[in-house]
This record gives structure tokens, C-alpha cells and sequence, in this order.
């Protein structure tokens, strides 16, 4: 046998024997992070219960009810549409496990791109996993992509037309479910998540929407609630009630010329009021420095930092960062503030909800005092 | 100094004694710098990012792949020849509107599809036969074929980097045909005629029809240009009528025209074919690949945080020469890649002009990546459509009008609100 022969047979094999443990390390992406919902929880059933066409597929996903005999209005929340935005699925999760709900419903959606949490983003470096403490040990939680999984849905076109707008965007944006509203039966299937959601709302007669996100500290909306024409009124009384107990947001309009936003399309086509809330995560912009699980919990980035001295941010970013105890806080209050607002205006569809975790003790506790123990 | 200097810095040396010393190829020497620079960052041998950067590029390597068979494919069965003696009978006396048809001709697909190799390896290789018989030379035939790719990629309809800046700030893609048609059409035919006129402005059309290739057209008709044709139809209703069955992908859609090529003109043996082209595109799928380690690995150790946080807190002057050295650099690892890491950034840096004609001049800068090695997608292949072994000869020809460009990009930035007065309607 040759030299080069030889040599070939060594890097097959070198290549076979790499090919075997980061193939584990990739297929352990699909375990999936448990749940521990609350005792108001009456229902969980998959997303594809109202739209088939998910069925089998990545794309379907658990959706949990929690509901009270006192009759209310429903309010829906949408948690990991983008699932490399940590603190968006965290905050649903410590909905789930604490809620207590004395009149309506709420209906929560965890991991709304759940293809997306299968799989993390080349050239982004970040980590599978990461670890909150509780009382009795530590839990995980994933850290996906922002995109439905390339294995799920491939290839991208090289340009993205949005259904039915025709507007076109970058062609990754293909699989980015916050751009793929309001969806289609028989289109990609992110577009197909986006439809079984649609349907979600109307089944279940939703009367109020939120998807909650993260953006990076220079991306210009960003510690802000995003609201539909329809929420207006609703949100700009929130702001202005957070502002009083000094919380700073700023209140944006949904712009009309952008399609395929959750809280764009829910407002326009089914006519409820629907909203998005961003805070701000140093993980996802472009400025921060190395990555590890634990930057994903304490939002601490030196890089970021020196950005805001330069006044290159968009919010404040102290020099002890933006933890995820904060952000996952920051969520909460809001959530608990637009129910608060929208139970005075609307008290025959009120949705009373109890027990949401509070954020000053949240600041003091950590975000693992606010979730189940689990095994 | 920080330590993502340091490791900058070993990464980089380590990457330059691989290729010097070790004499190992540019995608190796990549993949061993990145490891190295793991190392020394505290990150161990972090198998799983080097293997996810490994596909950061499988898309393109996949176009290329198919691209540069369908190439090798239609060279085989003379069409490439054919059409190269149709430009020369009919446009061969027009040299300033040959030239100007020429360079559009090339961009179109660039145009189409937002990608600069695919210009490169279809039309580019069409026209290039044509063009050196004409009198240019190879090098600066070379050169004419990946300016006027960097051209296509940048005008519309389709400019994906506009796109990918466009999604970082939610700034939706309308409003650019004017700008981006603007930012390209001048330069290119500018650029073009500057290189090759002086070569076909009086050309002895007798002598050179005694060089021409045998006429294919006489002995298999119009089916000779079959898979050119269905090519160009596929690229066209893929865009035209966007659906779900039109949606087949470039590599699935040259494979079809490859498929479509058997009898369409002279014989040819597939799988000889196939290794060939599969043998020229290899270095440049190992350097996608080792690009998409080292990337994966500055991001992992803080390198990229630590390059842009710097680069855009430069004072006024010093941002816009950061933009034109740093864009182009960061572009020869990718262009788009420039336009997703630096691109939003720069854009954010320059937010109160108008970000149409910001995010249309940063583009047309972060075009010139493809001109850079060690990837120099653009160039590479050019230099492989004209026959040239030395691709830096053609990055020695195209360096001014690359100059030419890069001033343009910062001019049409400067002068942001003035042009958006004229080009935005």
C-alpha cells in the first residue's frame, strides 16, 4: 500500500471516529428540557391538534391550558419563537409552574419554533444547554437557533418571499418563524407552524396575544412592547404605568410595511389585540465577547461594556450586565401589568391569574427559586 | 490587551505557518489555526463548534459544485465555444455596445440569483472564449468577468447582502432598485470598457474567423444551447412564479441542465467530466469549509466581538476607512457573511442618513470580498474560466477599479441624504 493510500485510509477513519461524537453531541440537541406546569393546568395538547399538517413533524408542540370554571377571557403567550432568545421560553416556563388562575384562560406555547430548539447556529458558537440552580439540584434548558431546523426545512431559497405579501427578505429568513406569519397550509414548513398558530387563535377564540423575544443591546427596538394598532390604547397605559414604578420601555407602533410578524398579522387578520415584547440579551448582538452557559444566565459581556461607553447601544448596559433574572422579571411584570390593564376594560372577558413570580424578588432569589424542583 | 488579541494573533500566525512552513493547503491550515486558537482561548478541543462551522458553507459549496460541472459540461459539448463565435460574427464591429451587452450579459445571473460565482461560472464562461479571441488577454478578460460578478451580485432585483443587513435591523427590502442600480450599472460598464476597449476597438475579424471553433450550431441545431436555455428558464420562473415547486435550489437546477446536455451536442464521458470539475472545485470547498472553522472559533473565543466593538467605535474619518478596509477583508471570508457580521453594525454606526443608500453603498464595498483571498470566489473562478494558474495576476488587474469602487461605496454613504432625494421614490 502507498503512502498516500495509507494516508486516506487514516483520515477516513480519524473522519468516521470525529463523524461518531460530534454526531451525539448534534442528536442530543433533540432531548428535550422537562416541565413541570402548574396545578391550573388542565390541558396539554400538540399543536398539529389544530392544524393536521404538522403532525409527525418537528414543527408540532405542546400547547398547555390553564383554565378555571370561572369564565374569562383567553389570553395566549408565546414562548421560543426565536430559541436563542433565553429569556422569552424562561419566562413562559415560570407562567407555567407558578400560575395560579381564578377566572379565563391562558393558553401557553413554550417552544413555538420547536424545530428551532433541535439545532444551534453555525458560526454563532453558542452552547446547547444551560443551568439554573433550585432547590433540590440544577435543571437545564435549551439554547437553540434562531430558525426552524435546516434538517426540517432545506434548502433556503436564495430570496424569501413572504405569503401573502410578496415581501422579500434575505432567504434564511425562510425559516425564521416571526417572519412566516400568517402561514399556509401547504407552504414550507415554518409557514405551516405559523398557520397551526393561526388556527390556535381562532379555535380557541383568543382575545389577547403576546410573543415574547429578545433582542441585542444596539438593535433599536429592544426593552420595548411592540404593539398592534389594535393594542394601542391597552399597551401605551401599561408603559405608562411601568414608567411610574420606573421601568423603562419604549412603545412601538407595529410597523405596517413589515409582514410576517406575529403581532402584525394576529392584529390584521384576526382582528385581536396582540403584542411583542423585546429586552435586551448581550449573547445575541453582534459586539459580545466569548461564549458559555453561564453568559446566557448573567448577561455579564466586557464588550458590551465598552460599546455602551462609546454610545453604541440603544439601551443603558451596567457593569454588571443584564442577567437573565432581570429580563425574565422584566416579562413578567409586563405580563402581569397588560392583564392587570386589560381586566379593568374588560371585565366580562377578565383573566385573573395569580401567583406570577414577582421581579424584585426575582432579583433577589434567582429565576431557579421561581421553577419546580423537578426529579 | 485583551486576550482575543492574543489569540487573533496566534490564529493568525499559527494560519501563516501552516501555509508557509507546513506547506498544508488553505482550508487545512485553516481548520489547524482555529484549533489551535481554541487551545489557547481555554476552550479545550471544542469538536462540536469545529464540526457546525464545517457547514456553515454547505450551500455554497454546493452551488459551486454543480455549477462548475455544468460548466465543464457545456464546454464539453461545444456550446460554449458556439455561442463565443456567435458574439464574435455579430458584435464584433459594435466594440463599445459589445462590451456594454457583454457585461450585462455576465451580471444577469449575479442579478438574479444575488450571488457573484454564479455569474462567474455560467456566463462568465460563456463569454470568455469570445472575449480572449477578440484580442484581450487572459488576465484582463479574467478581470472583466469577476468585476462584472461583483456587479451583478450587487444590482437588483435581487442584492442578498442588502437583504441580510436588511434583516438585522428589520429594515424591510423595498425601495432598493433605484439605489442598488445606482451603486452598480456606472461602475460596471465604466469598469469593463476601461479594461477591454482599447483591445477591441479595431479587431481583424478575417484572421480571427480562421482561429474560430468548428460551427456545432450546423451539426445539432438549437438543441446545442438546450441546457443553457433551460437554465435560464428555471432561473427565471424560480423568480418569476415563486412557489413551492418552483422553488428547486441553484445546485438541484444545474443538475437538471447537466442532465439535460447528453445528446444535446458532442459526446462527452459524465463521470471523467464530473471528477474534473469536481478536482478544480475542491480547494475552494476546503477553504468554505475551513472559513466556517475559523469563524465558528473567533465567535466561540470572543475574537469577532473583539474586532468589530473596535472597529466601530473609530472617530468619524477613521469609521469610514474602517469600513472600506475592514469589509473587504472580513469579505474574503465571505461577503455575505462581511454584510451579517460588520454590514449591521456599520449601519447602526451610521443611523440619521438615509439607511437605504447606506445599506446599498456598504454592500457594494462588502462585494469586493469576493475579490480577496484566500476564498476570492469571484476571482478564483474567474481565473479558472480564463485559464489563468496565477489568480493574483487577475487581483493585481482589478486592484484600481476595486480602489474605484470602494470610493464610490463611501461616496454614495456621504452623500446619503443628497441621493435619496433622487433615488428613492
Amino acid at each position: 500500500m502507498n503512502h498516500h493510500k495509507s494516508l486516506a485510509i487514516f483520515i477516513l477513519l480519524l473522519s468516521l471516529i470525529l463523524s461518531y461524537f460530534s454526531a451525539r453531541s448534534f442528536l442530543s440537541m433533540r432531548e428535550n428540557e422537562k416541565y413541570y406546569p402548574s396545578e391550573s393546568n388542565t390541558k396539554i395538547k400538540p399543536l398539529s391538534d389544530y392544524f393536521e399538517g404538522i403532525k409527525n413533524t418537528r414543527g408540532d408542540t405542546p400547547v398547555y391550558l390553564f383554565e378555571n370554571e370561572q369564565p374569562g377571557g383567553t389570553i395566549l403567550i408565546l414562548g421560543g419563537t426565536h430559541p436563542d432568545e433565553p429569556a422569552s421560553n424562561i419566562t413562559t416556563v415560570c407562567l407555567m409552574e407558578n400560575l395560579k388562575i381564578s377566572s379565563g384562560r391562558v393558553i401557553i406555547i413554550p417552544r413555538a419554533n420547536n424545530s428551532g430548539f433541535t439545532h444551534s447556529d453555525p458560526q454563532e458558537g453558542n452552547p446547547q444547554r444551560f443551568y439554573f440552580k433550585t432547590k433540590s439540584g440544577e435543571r437545564w434548558f435549551r439554547y437553540g437557533s434562531r430558525s426552524t431546523n435546516p434538517i426540517d426545512q432545506w434548502p433556503d431559497p436564495e430570496v424569501y418571499r413572504h405569503y401573502p405579501s410578496g415581501q422579500k427578505l434575505s432567504g434564511a429568513e425562510t425559516r425564521n418563524l416571526n417572519r412566516a406569519y400568517p402561514g399556509r397550509p401547504d407552504g414550507s414548513l415554518t409557514e405551516k407552524i405559523t398557520y397551526a398558530i393561526m388556527q390556535l387563535i381562532k379555535d380557541e377564540a383568543v382575545d389577547l396575544a403576546i410573543d415574547i423575544h429578545e433582542a441585542s443591546p444596539e438593535y433599536p427596538v429592544v426593552n420595548a412592547i411592540v404593539t398592534h394598532p389594535l393594542a394601542f390604547d391597552l399597551t401605551g397605559e401599561v408603559v405608562l404605568y411601568l414608567q411610574m414604578e420606573d421601568f423603562e420601555f419604549n412603545l412601538e407602533q407595529s410597523p405596517e410595511n413589515f409582514r410576517g410578524l406575529s403581532h402584525r398579522e394576529w392584529g390584521d387578520h384576526l382582528q385581536i389585540p396582540a403584542i411583542l415584547m423585546e429586552t435586551a440579551c448581550a449573547m445575541h448582538g453582534r459586539y459580545h465577547g466569548s461564549k458559555n452557559a453561564d453568559k446566557a444566565i448573567t448577561g455579564l459581556d466586557r464588550f458590551y461594556i465598552e460599546a455602551d461607553k462609546h454610545e453604541l447601544l440603544s439601551v443603558p448596559y451596567p457593569e454588571n450586565g443584564i442577567p437573565l433574572k432581570e429580563r425574565v422579571g422584566r416579562h413578567l411584570k409586563t405580563i402581569q401589568k397588560i392583564l392587570e390593564i386589560w381586566n379593568n376594560y374588560n371585565p366580562e372577558k377578565s383573566i385573573v391569574v395569580e401567583n406570577i413570580p414577582d421581579f424584585f424578588e426575582m432579583q433577589e432569589k434567582g429565576v431557579g427559586a421561581f421553577l419546580v424542583s423537578g426529579e | 490587551m485583551p486576550l482575543e488579541f492574543y489569540v487573533l494573533l496566534v490564529m493568525l500566525t499559527s494560519f501563516a505557518l501552516a501555509v508557509f512552513l507546513g506547506k498544508f493547503p488553505i482550508g487545512v491550515s485553516l481548520a489547524l489555526s482555529s484549533i489551535i486558537g481554541a487551545l489557547v482561548a481555554g476552550f479545550g478541543f471544542p469538536l462540536r463548534h469545529l464540526v457546525e462551522g464545517t457547514f456553515a458553507y454547505l450551500d455554497p459549496i454546493l452551488i459551486i459544485t454543480s455549477a462548475m460541472i455544468f460548466m465543464e459540461i457545456i464546454k464539453e459539448t461545444g456550446a460554449l465555444g458556439e455561442i463565443s463565435r456567435l458574439i464574435i460574427i455579430y458584435l464584433h464591429n459594435r466594440p463599445f455596445w459589445m462590451l456594454s451587452l457583454i457585461t450585462l450579459f455576465i451580471m444577469f445571473p449575479g442579478m438574479i440569483t444575488g450571488l457573484s460565482t454564479a455569474a462567474v461560472l455560467t456566463t462568465g464562461a460563456i463569454v470568455a472564449p469570445a472575449l480572449m479571441r477578440l484580442g484581450i488577454p487572459r488576465v484582463q478578460t479574467g478581470s472583466i468577468i469577476a468585476m462584472a460578478a461583483l456587479f451583478g451580485m450587487i444590482a437588483p432585483p435581487i442584492n442578498v447582502p442588502v437583504m441580510i443587513i436588511g434583516g438585522g435591523v428589520d429594515m424591510p427590502y423595498i425601495g432598493f432598485e433605484l439605489p442598488l442600480l445606482f451603486a452598480s450599472l456606472p461602475l460596471a460598464i465604466i469598469t469593463t470598457t476601461s479594461i477591454g476597449y482599447r483591445y477591441v476597438k479595431s479587431v481583424n475579424i478575417e484572421k480571427i474567423k480562421k482561429d474560430l471553433p468548428e460551427s456545432q450550431i450546423d451539426k445539432h441545431g438549437f438543441r446545442l444551447f438546450l441546457p443553457i436555455l433551460i437554465l435560464i428558464i428555471f432561473m427565471l420562473v424560480t423568480r418569476l412564479i415563486p412557489g413551492k415547486y418552483t422553488a428547486l435550489g441553484m445546485p438541484l437546477i444545474f443538475a437538471i441542465c447537466c442532465l439535460s446536455a447528453f445528446k444535446s451536442g458532442k459526446a462527452f464521458n459524465y463521470y471523467k467530466v464530473t471528477k474534473r470539475a469536481i478536482k478544480n472545485a475542491m480547494p475552494v470547498m476546503g477553504i468554505l469549509v475551513g472559513i466556517g472553522i475559523f469563524i465558528q472559533i473567533m465567535t466561540l473565543t470572543g475574537v469577532r466581538g473583539f474586532l468589530i466593538v473596535k472597529t466601530v467605535q473609530l472617530p468619524s474619518f477613521w469609521l469610514y476607512v474602517g469600513i472600506v478596509v475592514s469589509l473587504p477583508i472580513f469579505g474574503a471570508i465571505s461577503s455575505y457573511g462581511a454584510s451579517y457580521v460588520l454590514g449591521v453594525p456599520f449601519l447602526l454606526a451610521l443611523l440619521g442618513k438615509s439607511e437605504i443608500i447606506v445599506a446599498s453603498g456598504l454592500t457594494l464595498i462588502a462585494s469586493l470580498g469576493d475579490l480577496m483571498p484566500p476564498t476570492a470566489l469571484a476571482g478564483i473562478f474567474a481565473a479558472q474560466v480564463v485559464g489563468e494558474s496565477n489568480y493574483f495576476r487577475i487581483l493585481k488587474n482589478c486592484l484600481p477599479y476595486a480602489a474605484i469602487t470602494a470610493l464610490y461605496g463611501i461616496g454614495m454613504i456621504l452623500l446619503a441624504n443628497v441621493l435619496a432625494k433622487f433615488l428613492i421614490l
